[in-house]
């Protein structure tokens, strides 16, 4: 899959096409998204004054003298195009422009809605401005491109999750990411790995619109509390079939190396630690009577076990374990072929797409093939059917989770001192490494995951009348994963028992179905009535099942049919249901009064019998003052809108399918089946509530030059579910229980602008800001408290803090007298030595302040450039393997290189205690391993150059376009660690958030890429 | 219009008929309603019991190393990285200590799990009754024995009257009630302690014979005789260990070394906890053996002033062996996946005789008949002086490395890295996170806050 094979593939096409002059040109001008017709489009013959319109249907007429004329249609609120005169009819499709959004299609649920006339908050992405950027997953594509919708991506390992917080975290324990409906189908959230959608190929996107506000959600009810993600998939349109080609090549980075202690100074450190060490107690090691059994000796000792070969008195090794950790040769390659077109009756959408991703870590990487089927027919005059149909196979290399011995990014712990191979060429591991050596489990072990993923429904729709339909939809996501995993014998997890192999499968199956009766019309040309009642249902299902083993004859052999031994296995299986009632009627008084009222009723397994069904309403309306008399003429004002929302969505997502329940599980003892206690009952459990309130203002200033929008929400959720901590007497230890009210509040910005727009320079901007505030107010019953500090990490749980706030002791630097840590006591001003005696503050808050993007795109002639920039602000990051890797050599780990700064006489003043080796000179979980976390990034950067159109045309091509594009190409921050996007990925969480353990940075890619239609 | 009528029919069906499906039960559990209705079911919660007891953070290891890493001395070093057991091994334990919770809160698993045993024991069949009643009162009286000496002070200090014991709870917990039973304050080390006693001097009069995997008779009678050695009733002790002895039916092995690493009960196991590769927990191995034996990195080192205790020729020292480091390693401990032994009757021996020879009684045989004939023979050692410091020096070397050793230090008013036997940094911490739920009821261990 290189360029040059698709130049072959191209041109193979296009011999097959005969290319012939007209005189009279007819053809159809249709809006890119919607397929409706453009009408009034201007119609000109470049280069002349020849000209004309489209009509009411977009149908256009022109003579042309020249068989290579080129034609520039242009209509307010699209991009201009330039398109060669063709055969036959001509279909043009025009794509909607930023700022003339107010005529752009929003998807709603259950249907669409034009942009002037929404009463909630939505944010729209159209696919073609993720189109081709080289990541991996659809979550990424999305960052800093719209207002409040958080994405953080924990690490830079592929296939992983991306989490998508939308108007800052709503609940403790339940899920916190957003409803992804995909052409009607809601996706699971309950994915075995990875995100709900990494197996879609984003390039097959129309767009994406995030419901936002309740108002907007609220037709999904119970599903909604976190927003929802409507994305819908290209669809075909009549006329002559198009093809489309994308191909991109490129190469991808770690955005950052931390960098640690050399051989030399890892050798000295670490004698001066082992040497401080034994001056605590009492010994003075360079006295060689004294030497023997001190700290000194243990440590030279090791340095000669990790040395293997080589001699460490003379630093003859130096080798750098963190460059061990990636890999030097990453590629991404990439291919897309689509076609798209149909006739008055039948429309349809194909696509094959191929990635090939190497991540930056060793071991990992992502292939994904993917198709796509979209097809609509017309049956009868009233009776339309269609099917959207996606598959894709992805197979992962995965690497195991960050906090595992083998994951690549923990051979940073090994001695700069160890030889990456013995003098016969084996790859170094334990007992000469420090650890076993991660890169020995890549290098002799596997782990693979392949996964099947269909997602797609066949829906009819019935139309009694011109005002009145009926639609049924059916459909599925069937998700099946397997996971492969050998690890030699010589590896951290094959060590001792020859080997180790294990397989997963995983199934799952959603089906849903919609049916809805969908009434609009307009009474005396000023009542505009749209309403809907219908029904959904859905059910998940999955089942997991694995068998493990130890003892293969051969690292080769790496199936369990060869395991010795059979250690173990499993299946379990689970299983939820959701039923929901809805109905929604959107009221429009001449264009200028806008209601909207919504309700459903929705029912879930999840609850018990009396708590199953919640009734979740929603109210908006709007204002359009612009059409007011006394704004209509207004020069500068060309459109103000504002709006208020108020609505109540409900979640039931992410913490179990059987949470109410006492349960009893299996258990094996002696070989014996058993039964123990598992989990505490509450039969009152209940649905977590969400009462949101949205203010908001849409404007467009000097004919929509300028626009956009404001919005104030208030978000306050509440009957939290928390697995709160019941004492141990009882015999468990937590209890699922709706305890506590959390707050967001929150302001969202989105300015767009046409700053120029001349004829061969055009350059948009675009920006989005959000503030969010979120905030604990209530905790179970008197509680205030529920403090995190598990040694590691200080997330907690606090009324009038935010979810996840750090919470625990508060570092005071060294001692300047002798180096000892200090922490300060509870008084906040005198410190202490003592960890235990030392107070708990508030250190850090893991929630940004303030997420944002902003988008500039410029086109000069031929040439296009765009870059976005996204940042995030006011957040801080726990390093949690501080205490290893920044602890004053604490123990034989290498450590990082602010270790150089350490205390080492009386007076110094420093952050960086004392080196003591085998002891804890404040390596306990405090502000000492917690930094600001704000970055602004350079997340995107493309520059493209449109092959000019008279050159195509000898070749009926429409459009060739080559580029060039970097992502996260640079990052501003102050985080001294890998990278400032992280959140590590074994223990993250609502509440476990800005964690960083030895989490591998984010992807810098740069590509090349080449766009072709005809 | 017919066709509409139709549409709307199936739509009013589709309505109707999906309401029911909410109704779903879970695959891998069952509801606790369930649990208690049946004989069998009430022995598979049994068979739990026993699960629960023998995991990781009980006597699958966990309270074993504790003790070990307490009572260290110099004779064993914690060099792993893992900081729970650290701390311990520091005598610098926090609050927050992930493994002494865990231990904690799985020992109270285990203790409501024998409470909803007891609770319905009508339900077992009337020939099994006093026999499953009897092994839920062991393993409860066995959890809060083995917990009182960790979290507790020391019965030796003297004031057990006064000195804080453990929260006893009897009651079982249900349909997620939390209930007053459970805000009860700690009773003291005495009363604490009477629990114990009358939990397994009850199920031992309950209970049919055996041991092995399960409780019975002679096992309830060897816990028995360590919980009066730790009360200084040398009288008592003597005389269950005696029992065991005399009615338990097992033997020593011929050598030593056969009593460990073993693929099913040897004959000197009073209690074993069965560890195979499918099923079962051994921490003893997972952090005292090393990489080769598919254990951790040899986190627990033995020092040479441990191996210095040895006379030559002890067969016992043959059992260490050093790694590839030139470490000695503990080898009753060096295979994965070996059966791991709580209760030896080589202990029973040597509580006899020291209980016999506190008391200048004979019962069951003489001092010298076990110190001597029986167990330093076995060592392939020649007798020595019967006197209290070589009973007590033969037990230290005997039970080495199995989890005794700070409760021997405890009851014989010993000390370890200059802690005294009653220092409070020799006592675990009750969680932070039971101080926290324990809504003010639940007292700390002094030195601790």
């Amino acid at each position: 899959m290189r360029t040059p094979k698709l130049f072959l593939l191209v041109c193979s096409l296009l011999s097959a096409l005969i290319i012939q002059a007209q005189t009279n040109v007819n053809g159809k001008i249709t809006n890119s998204q919607t397929g409706e017709p453009v009408a009034r489009a201007s119609v000109i013959i470049k280069g002349t004054s020849v000209g004309t319109a489209s009509d009411e249907k977009g149908n256009f007429s022109i003579q042309v003298s020249n068989k290579n004329a080129i034609l520039v249609i242009t209509s307010i609120g699209y991009a201009e195009k330039e398109v060669a005169v063709g055969d036959g009819e001509m279909n043009i499709t025009l794509e909607p422009s930023g700022n003339q959004g107010l005529k752009e299609v929003i998807v709603v649920g259950f249907g669409t809605k034009i942009k002037r006339d929404l009463t909630g908050n939505i944010s729209k992405v159209k696919g073609s401005e993720v189109e081709n950027m080289p990541v991996t997953n659809l979550d990424q594509a999305l960052q800093g491109r719209a207002a409040g919708v958080f994405v953080e991506a924990g690490n830079g390992k592929l296939g992983e999750g991306v989490k998508v917080i939308i108007r800052g975290s709503g609940s403790i324990s339940a899920s916190n990411q957003p409803l992804y409906v995909v052409d009607g189908v809601p996706l699971s959230n309950d994915s075995y790995s990875g995100s709900p959608i990494a197996d879609i190929n984003f390039n097959d996107i129309e767009s994406f619109d995030i419901l936002k506000d309740a108002s907007a959600a609220a037709i999904y009810g119970s599903r909604a509390a976190n927003g929802v993600v409507l994305i819908t998939t290209k669809k075909g349109k009549m006329g002559k079939t198009t093809f489309q080609v994308n191909t991109q090549y490129g190469t991808n980075k770690p955005t950052h190396l931390r960098g640690f202690l050399n051989a030399h100074e890892y050798i000295d450190l670490l004698r001066e630690a082992a040497i401080n060490s034994d001056h605590i107690d009492g010994i003075d090691p360079l006295d060689p009577d004294q030497y023997e059994d001190s700290w000194l000796e243990f440590a030279e000792g090791r340095l000669t076990r990790y040395s293997g070969w080589s001699d460490w008195k003379t630093y003859q090794t130096n080798t750098n374990w963190e460059k061990k950790a990636f890999n030097n040769n990453a590629r991404t390659g990439a291919i897309d072929l689509s076609a798209s077109g149909g006739s008055n009756k039948t429309k349809f959408y194909l696509s094959l797409g191929y990635i090939n991703q190497d991540g930056i870590l060793i071991g990992n990487s992502l292939k994904r093939i993917s198709g796509r089927i979209n097809v609509s027919h017309q049956a009868t005059d009233k009776f339309q059917i269609g099917m959207n149909l996606g598959l894709s196979q992805t197979t992962t290399g995965r690497v195991t989770a960050d906090n595992e011995f083998n994951t690549p990014m923990q051979s940073v712990a090994l001695s700069p001192v160890t030889p990456f191979r013995d003098q016969d060429g084996v790859i170094y591991t334990s007992p000469t490494t420090t650890y076993d050596n991660p890169y020995v489990d890549y290098a002799e072990g596997n782990y693979k995951a392949l996964i099947y993923r269909n997602i797609g429904n066949i829906f009819g729709q019935f139309n009694f009348s011109k005002s009145l339909f009926f639609r049924s939809e059916f459909g599925v996501d069937i998700h099946n994963q397997n996971d492969d995993m050998f690890y030699g014998a010589r590896t951290a997890y094959g060590d001792g028992t020859n080997g180790y192999g294990e397989s997963d499968w995983f199934r799952s199956l959603t089906y849903n179905t919609n049916n809805y009766f969908n009434f609009k019309n307009t009474f005396n040309n000023v009542h505009n009535l749209d309403a809907v009642l219908g029904m959904s249902y859905q059910e998940y299902n999955s089942e997991y099942a694995n068998v493990y083993g130890e003892q293969f004859p051969v690292d080769e052999l790496q199936k369990l049919a060869s395991a010795g031994l059979i250690k173990g296995g499993t299946s379990v299986a689970t299983k939820s249901a959701f039923l929901s009632y809805f109905a929604r009627a959107n009221y429009k008084y001449n264009d200028k009064y806008l209601l909207s009222l919504s309700g459903c009723i929705d029912g879930s397994s999840v609850f018990g019998n009396d708590r199953r069904y919640g009734f979740f309403p929603a109210v908006s309306a709007g204002w359009i003052l612009s059409e007011e008399s006394f704004l209509r003429e207004s020069k500068l004002i060309s459109f103000l809108k504002l709006r208020a929302s108020w609505g109540l969505t409900g979640n039931a997502d992410g913490f179990g399918d059987f949470a109410s329940r006492g349960l009893w599980g299996g258990v094996s003892y002696n070989g014996i089946g058993g039964l123990a206690s598992t989990q505490m009952a509450n039969p009152d459990l209940r649905w977590e509530k969400s009462n949101q309130v949205d203010i908001g203002i849409d404007f467009g200033i000097l004919d929509n030059r300028i626009s956009g929008e404001v919005d104030y929400y208030n978000r306050k959720t509440d009957d939290l579910i928390y697995d709160v901590p019941v004492p141990g007497n009882t015999g468990y230890t937590n209890r699922t229980v709706n305890i506590g009210a959390m707050q967001n509040t929150g302001v969202e910005i989105v300015l767009n602008s046409d700053i120029i727009r001349s004829k061969n320079f055009r350059w948009n901007a675009s920006l989005n800001l959000a503030f969010n505030k979120n905030k604990i107010t209530r905790l179970d019953g008197n509680q205030k408290l529920i403090a995190g500090n598990d040694g590691r990490y200080l997330n907690s749980l606090i009324v009038g803090q935010s979810i996840g706030i750090f919470y625990g002791p508060k570092f005071a630097g060294a001692d300047p007298q002798n180096g000892d840590a200090l922490f300060y006591l509870p008084d906040g001003k005198t410190t202490t030595n003592d960890y235990n005696e030392a107070g708990n503050f508030i250190v850090g808050n893991p929630n940004p302040k303030l997420t944002g993007g902003i988008t500039n795109t410029f086109n000069f002639k031929n040439f296009d450039l765009s870059f976005l920039f996204q940042g995030v602000s006011g957040n801080s990051i726990m390093n949690g393997a501080g205490g290893f890797m920044s602890s004053s050599f604490a123990w034989f780990d290498n450590q990082t290189k602010d270790q150089l700064k350490r205390w080492q006489k009386p007076g110094d003043k420093t952050q960086v205690p004392q080196l003591r080796l085998g002891y804890d000179n404040g390596v306990s979980a405090s502000s000492r391993y917690i930094e600001d976390g704000s970055y602004l990034r350079l997340k995107n950067v493309t520059l493209g150059y449109n092959l000019p159109v008279t050159t195509l045309k000898k070749y009926g091509l429409q459009n060739i376009r080559i580029y060039v594009t970097g992502v996260n190409v640079l990052t501003f921050t102050k985080y001294t660690g890998w990278d400032p996007e992280v959140n590590t990925d074994y223990r993250a969480g609502n509440r476990n958030q800005g964690g960083d353990f030895y989490a591998a940075p984010q992807v810098k890619n740069y590509s090349v890429g080449l766009n072709a239609t005809f | 219009m017919k066709r509409y009528y139709i549409i709307a029919a199936l739509f009013m069906f589709i309505i109707a008929s999906c309401s029911k499906k909410l109704d779903i039960n879970p695959t891998q559990s069952v509801d606790e309603s369930i649990v208690f209705n049946s004989d069998k079911n009430v022995k598979s919660a049994l068979t739990g019991a026993y699960d629960v007891v023998s995991g990781a953070s009980l006597l699958g290891g966990d309270m074993q190393l504790y003790s070990e890493l307490l009572g260290a001395d110099g004779e064993i070093t914690w060099v792993g990285t893992y900081n729970e057991p650290d701390e311990i091994f520091n005598k610098a334990i926090l609050t927050n200590n992930a493994y002494v919770r865990d231990t904690y809160t799985e020992g109270y698993r285990a203790i409501n799990i024998c409470n909803n045993i007891i609770a319905a024991i009508d339900v077992v069949n009337e020939e099994d009754r006093d026999h499953v009643k009897g092994q839920a009162l062991f393993l409860r009286g066995l959890v809060y024995f083995e917990l009182v000496k960790l979290f507790a002070h020391p019965y030796s200090e003297g004031n057990a009257g006064s000195s804080l014991g453990l929260q006893i709870i009897t009651t079982p917990t249900k349909d997620g009630q939390i209930t007053e039973a459970n805000k009860v304050p700690r009773s003291s080390l005495q009363d604490t302690y009477q629990q114990i006693l009358s939990d397994l001097t009850t199920s031992k009069s309950l209970m049919d014979d055996d041991y092995g995997p399960y409780a019975g008779k002679s096992v309830a009678a060897a816990v028995l005789s360590r919980v009066y050695l730790q009360m200084a009733d040398y009288t008592n002790a003597a005389k269950e260990a005696s029992d065991v002895i005399e009615n338990s039916g097992a033997s020593l092995e011929d050598s030593y070394s056969k009593a460990f690493n073993n693929t099913a009960p040897s004959s000197e196991d009073i209690f074993v906890l069965p560890v195979t590769a499918q099923d079962g927990s051994n921490d003893m191995h997972l952090f005292w053996s090393i990489s080769d034996y598919g254990a951790r990195d040899g986190d627990v080192e033995i020092e040479p002033k441990h191996i210095n205790l040895y006379e030559a020729g002890d067969s016992r020292l043959a059992l260490f062996y050093i790694d590839g480091s030139d470490i000695y390693r503990s080898g009753k401990w060096k295979f994965q996946y070996r059966y791991l032994p709580v209760i030896r009757l080589a202990e029973m021996y040597l509580t006899r005789a020291e209980a016999n020879f506190r008391m200048g009684t004979s019962v069951g045989a003489t001092p010298n008949n076990d110190l001597n004939t029986v167990i330093r023979a076995r060592a392939g050692l020649s007798p020595v002086a019967v006197t209290l410091n070589n009973i007590v020096y033969e037990r230290r070397l005997e039970l080495a490395h199995e989890g005794q050793r700070i409760h021997d230090i405890k009851r014989l008013k010993g000390s370890a890295d200059g802690f005294q036997y009653n220092d409070n940094k020799l006592v675990l911490p009750i969680p932070l996170r039971e101080i926290n739920a324990g809504e003010g009821v639940l007292q700390q261990n002094p030195g601790y806050n």
